[in-house]
């Protein structure tokens, strides 16, 4: 390469970086090449982490917290900051723990284990882990809470509410005709989502015919 | 170059490789980017070749790729290299020879 050509490349290379225009550069020579990618590039899928409804936890080689989004922390109820560094088996039923040993060791993507959770005011959550990515010596787990869901009761309560309120403005002296129309309507459709909330916490209740023992 | 090499080189095939990070958000941009500039000063003659360096970072060796994103023109000869997220389009543009410095 010509002299003046290299200048220009050079002369490229640092406009492109001083205006903020790459996220990633190559180190390395020959066939040890590795890619390092700038904290920005990372910004989008650290987002997705963070709002996810996922747990997600990755974990050094001897098993210890190196990052876990807000889901998890929020699962083992502890604060983000006490969570780095704690062993992941100190999260578990030490019955759990050599399970949990064995599975860390599978390293198979998509492979997944049943377990629960301590949290930190002795209650336990069960969960479901799988393996997301394993590169480096580092393991990335997403760990799913099984609970069943809260919010149809919770949407329930909430319709409750303004159902009540509805009733009680519709039986105040002097409503307008159009208004208390309005209100009514109001109302029925309350109800049919009430009716559609209760069934849908139905949904999530075993069919009565099936045993507890799942036989 | 020349008024003449100029003309004749718009009248080529073009081949462009983009050397780019995965789905970073400049390396979208920079596909994004060019696409336009090919539309708008290539029309329908020229090819587009992304090159995922997170999935294989060998090839970087291809092309002597430091920085991420980079596009490299193959054909016309000679090679020419322009790294960064082609937001720039006039730096984009002398950098690709489709239009001579000012």
């Amino acid at each position: 390469m010509k002299t003046e050509d290299l200048l220009r490349e050079s002369e490229n290379l640092l406009t492109a970086v001083a205006n903020g225009e790459v996220d990633a550069f190559v180190i390395g020579r020959d066939d040890n090449r590795r890619v390092l990618l700038l904290a920005n590039a990372y910004q989008r899928y650290r987002q997705l982490v963070e709002r996810m409804q996922q747990g997600a936890v990755t974990l050094s080689g001897d098993s210890r917290v190196l990052y876990a989004n807000q889901r998890f922390a929020d699962m083992v109820g502890m604060p983000l900051s006490q969570l780095y560094t704690i062993a992941l088996d100190s999260l578990v039923s030490v019955a759990d723990r050599a399970r949990i040993g064995t599975f860390l060791l599978i390293s198979a993507r998509d492979s997944r284990m049943e377990l629960d959770l301590r949290r930190r005011d002795g209650t336990a959550i069960p969960v479901v882990l799988s393996h997301a990515a394993v590169s480096d010596g580092y393991t990335t787990l997403l760990v799913s809470d099984q609970r069943p869901l809260q919010w149809p009761a919770l949407a329930g309560d909430a319709l409750d509410s303004i159902r009540i309120a509805l009733e009680h403005l519709n039986r105040s002296p002097g409503l307008d005709p159009q208004a208390r129309e309005a209100l009514e309507s109001i109302s029925e459709q309350i109800n049919a989502l009430a009716r559609m909330s209760e069934e849908m916490v139905d949904v999530q209740r075993p069919p009565p015919h099936v045993s507890a023992s799942g036989g | 170059m020349t008024t003449e090499n100029y003309d004749a080189k718009l009248g080529e095939i073009w081949e462009l490789r983009l050397y780019t990070a995965g789905q970073t958000p400049k390396s979208l941009t920079a596909l994004a980017n060019l696409q336009r500039i090919c539309d708008e000063h290539l029309r329908g003659k020229y090819r587009i070749e992304v090159i995922d360096l997170m999935a294989n970072p060998r090839l970087a060796k291809d092309h002597q790729i430091v920085a991420i994103p980079t596009l490299v023109r193959k054909l016309p000869e000679p090679l020419r290299r322009v790294i960064g997220d082609l937001s720039d389009t006039e730096r984009a543009l002398v950098g690709l020879e489709l239009r001579r410095a000012t």
